[in-house]
């Protein structure tokens, strides 16, 4: 168990921090490892021009030729299926596709060819590192099809790793050890946090293991389980709540797959209640499985049922004004900890 | 269908080269070993799909074989092959080990994938660029481009060939990739067997255009027609489409005209296809032995029958896997 991000570690302004926006962590951390790794390289939509989409790579081309940094057609589906070829041929691709909602254009080249391939070919080869960036969470009214949380797809489909990062200083070090890592990742960065603003640490061999959450607050009366644009949220209820007497953990899973059970089922066991947050759609989500693992897992020591407080089960609006009803908010975590703790006690 | 080759000018682009490279005697008869070998797997397989030995989906290659002999005879041992599901010509003309082969197909473990890709196969052999299949079509087309794009970015030799028959040429896929190689020059082959059939739907009921070839010319990159029944031919047009290639100028393409005798799979009795449909079919063996001296062609029947024999022998003998392999290589081990 991590009780706080590696970024918190040192003090800030320190000389080995730097205060960085979110989405420039991304960029960051695709440099580290381009300089570290001659066989990684970095495609995306104007990712030249623009840095990027989001400008997630702004700078990149400056540091390496036109050959790892590339320019890319609207061809998502080519984007990841030559992501899939190449590293069979031995380079370590970081695809970028902008938004989660574009998976579903190259959805065989990510269900089918990154999940299934080696198990197909019975571990032939046995590494297949690629690196597929699509941005969750929401994007002030940028629609239906621009605002999906999708992680649960992802969960679903054994083969991937699925990586949620809630500060700069995860982005950066989860990023680094997604490209490092073995199997393909999905890295999930959430368009909401692009403009937040966190200490990241600037050594180059900064990384943070992937199946590691962070315990970001300590408590005993009940545990919220959440991850990426919901950690907030999640704080800030908890702030509530601690004015109100009720001491809640608030755990960061930081990665969907692989989870890390141990630090889920070891603070539910210490708290007893437990609550998952996310802006994903509550049926069918990552809150779903929780849920029925710690039931199965921590029946008799529950105080109270597993409750999700999670997006609304529809799709986000193109008007951004009706955005803010479709995700669970700081107002409801409290109510729904407050519901969870006055439950009558079990027989 | 026109069987003779004809190039396809890509627009204000020269085409392949007219080059006729040499074919050697050994060569010719490495050739129609191997044309040997993958027509009697279709023989041992129309024989085990109908006795349950073999359990799967048995999508015959017969008559398909000079396509994917031609073509390996002359890529090179640095070039990295994606393929697509029709009979096992393709693994067996680049030389990967027939135990293997048909171990694989048989699902025993004794296979290249240990057991997992029997039925409609997954074959592998990393070291001889058989890099793998994917079982939904168009796979090969944006693998095999990233094959080609792995080998720019690391500055390696060789190119990546996309392989695909007619009907997956309709595919997304084959557009977005030869889009985004053509604009990247990537060393990348699309190789086509036109077979005539997509399932049960006739290739010239569904394209818009007479040959898959003059496709190319979208992409401003060349696109070569050749005598699929002819392993010669073939030959020849992927080594001008290959010299183009690593001449650094981009893809190419090169389809092959054949037949698909079969049925789309072992059992399809193919009903809806024309009588008069295989007049004009010529055997590829027999194109193929007629340019190789007899006495040498009798030696090669002999050492194909031993090599058959001997490794669906050894195959059989493998045994089925066990529940563990479920969960194996779903993550790196």
């Amino acid at each position: 168990m991590t009780i706080a991000t590696p970024g918190e570690a040192a003090p800030a302004n320190s000389p080995k921090m730097k205060k960085l926006r979110y989405q420039q962590a991304i960029g960051l951390a695709i440099e580290d490892e381009m300089k570290r790794d001659p066989r990684v390289f970095a495609m995306g939509q104007d990712l030249t021009s623009l840095g990027g989409q989001f400008g997630l790579s702004r700078g990149l081309i400056d540091a390496f030729t036109e050959n790892r940094v590339r320019d890319t057609g609207v061809v998502e589906t080519f984007m990841v299926g030559s992501a899939c070829g190449a590293a069979l041929g031995g380079a370590v691709p970081v695809v970028d596709i902008t938004f989660s909602d574009f998976m579903f254009i190259a959805g065989d080249e990510i269900f089918n060819k990154l999940a299934k391939w080696r198990f197909m070919h019975g571990g032939h080869p046995n590494e297949l590192p690629v690196t597929v960036i699509a941005g969750t969470g929401v994007l002030g009214g940028s629609g239906a099809e621009h605002n999906s949380s999708l992680e649960a797809h992802l969960l679903h489909n054994p083969g991937l790793k699925v990586v949620v990062p809630s500060t700069p200083a995860d982005v950066k070090g989860l990023l680094k050890s997604s490209i490092r890592d073995p199997d393909p990742v999905i890295f999930m960065p959430n368009k909401g946090l692009f403009f937040s603003r966190g200490e990241v640490p600037v050594d180059e061999d900064f990384t943070i293991p992937l199946g590691q959450a962070a315990v970001l607050r300590a408590g005993s009366d009940a545990t919220i389980i959440t991850y990426s644009g919901s950690v907030p949220v999640a704080l800030e209820a908890a702030g509530r709540l601690a004015d109100e007497g009720i001491d809640t953990e608030v755990i960061d899973l930081r990665t969907i797959v692989p989870l890390d059970w141990d630090t889920v089922f070891s603070s539910v066991e210490k708290t007893g209640r437990a609550m998952v947050v996310h802006e994903a759609v509550t049926t069918g989500g990552v809150g779903a499985e929780i849920a029925a693992r710690l039931h199965a897992r921590l029946f008799d020591r529950l105080e109270a049922p597993v409750s999700r407080v999670c997006g609304k089960d529809t799709h986000i609006p193109q008007n951004a004004y009706l955005e803010k009803y479709c995700l669970p908010s700081a107002d409801d975590i409290v109510v729904g900890i407050g519901e969870m703790i006055r439950r009558p006690a079990r027989r | 269908m026109s069987t003779t080759s004809d190039q396809v000018e890509a627009g204000g682009e020269a085409g392949t080269s007219a080059a006729t490279h040499e074919l050697s005697a050994e060569l010719l008869a490495e050739m129609f070993h191997k044309m040997l070998l993958a027509r009697g797997v279709e023989d041992l397989f129309a024989k085990w799909a109908s006795d349950n030995t073999f359990q799967g989906w048995w999508h015959p290659g017969r008559g398909q074989e000079g396509c994917a002999v031609g073509l390996m005879a002359a890529l090179a041992p640095e070039d990295q092959i994606m393929w697509y599901h029709r009979g096992a010509n393709w693994p067996i003309a680049r030389g990967m080990d027939l135990e293997l082969i048909i171990a694989d197909l048989l699902g025993r473990t004794n296979g290249s994938t240990h057991g997992k890709g029997g039925g409609a196969p997954h074959w592998v052999d990393l070291d001889l660029g058989l890099m793998g299949s994917g079982g939904t079509l168009g796979t090969a087309h944006v693998l095999g481009g990233g094959l080609a794009l792995a080998k720019q970015v690391l500055g390696r030799p060789g190119i990546a060939v996309s392989g695909f028959g007619d009907g997956t040429a309709q595919r997304g896929t084959f557009h977005e990739t030869l889009l985004q190689a053509a604009a990247w020059k990537l060393p990348l082959l699309y190789f086509c067997e036109n077979n005539g059939w997509s399932v049960g739907t006739s290739f010239t009921s569904s394209s818009p255009t007479a040959t898959i070839a003059e496709r190319a010319a979208a992409y401003g990159i060349p696109g070569e027609r050749v005598d699929g029944q002819d392993a010669a031919a073939v030959f020849q047009a992927v080594r001008r489409a290959r010299d183009h290639i690593v001449a650094g100028r981009g893809p190419a393409m090169v389809e092959a005209v054949t037949y698909r005798i079969g049925g789309h799979y072992f059992g399809d009795v193919g009903n809806y296809r024309p009588e008069n449909e295989l007049d004009h079919y010529r055997d590829p063996i027999d194109v193929l032995e007629a340019r190789i001296d007899p006495a040498t062609a009798q030696q090669l029947r002999e050492r194909a029958e031993d090599d058959l024999a001997r490794a669906s022998k050894a195959a059989l003998e493998g045994p089925i896997p066990g529940p563990d392999l479920i969960f194996h290589n779903l993550y790196a081990e």
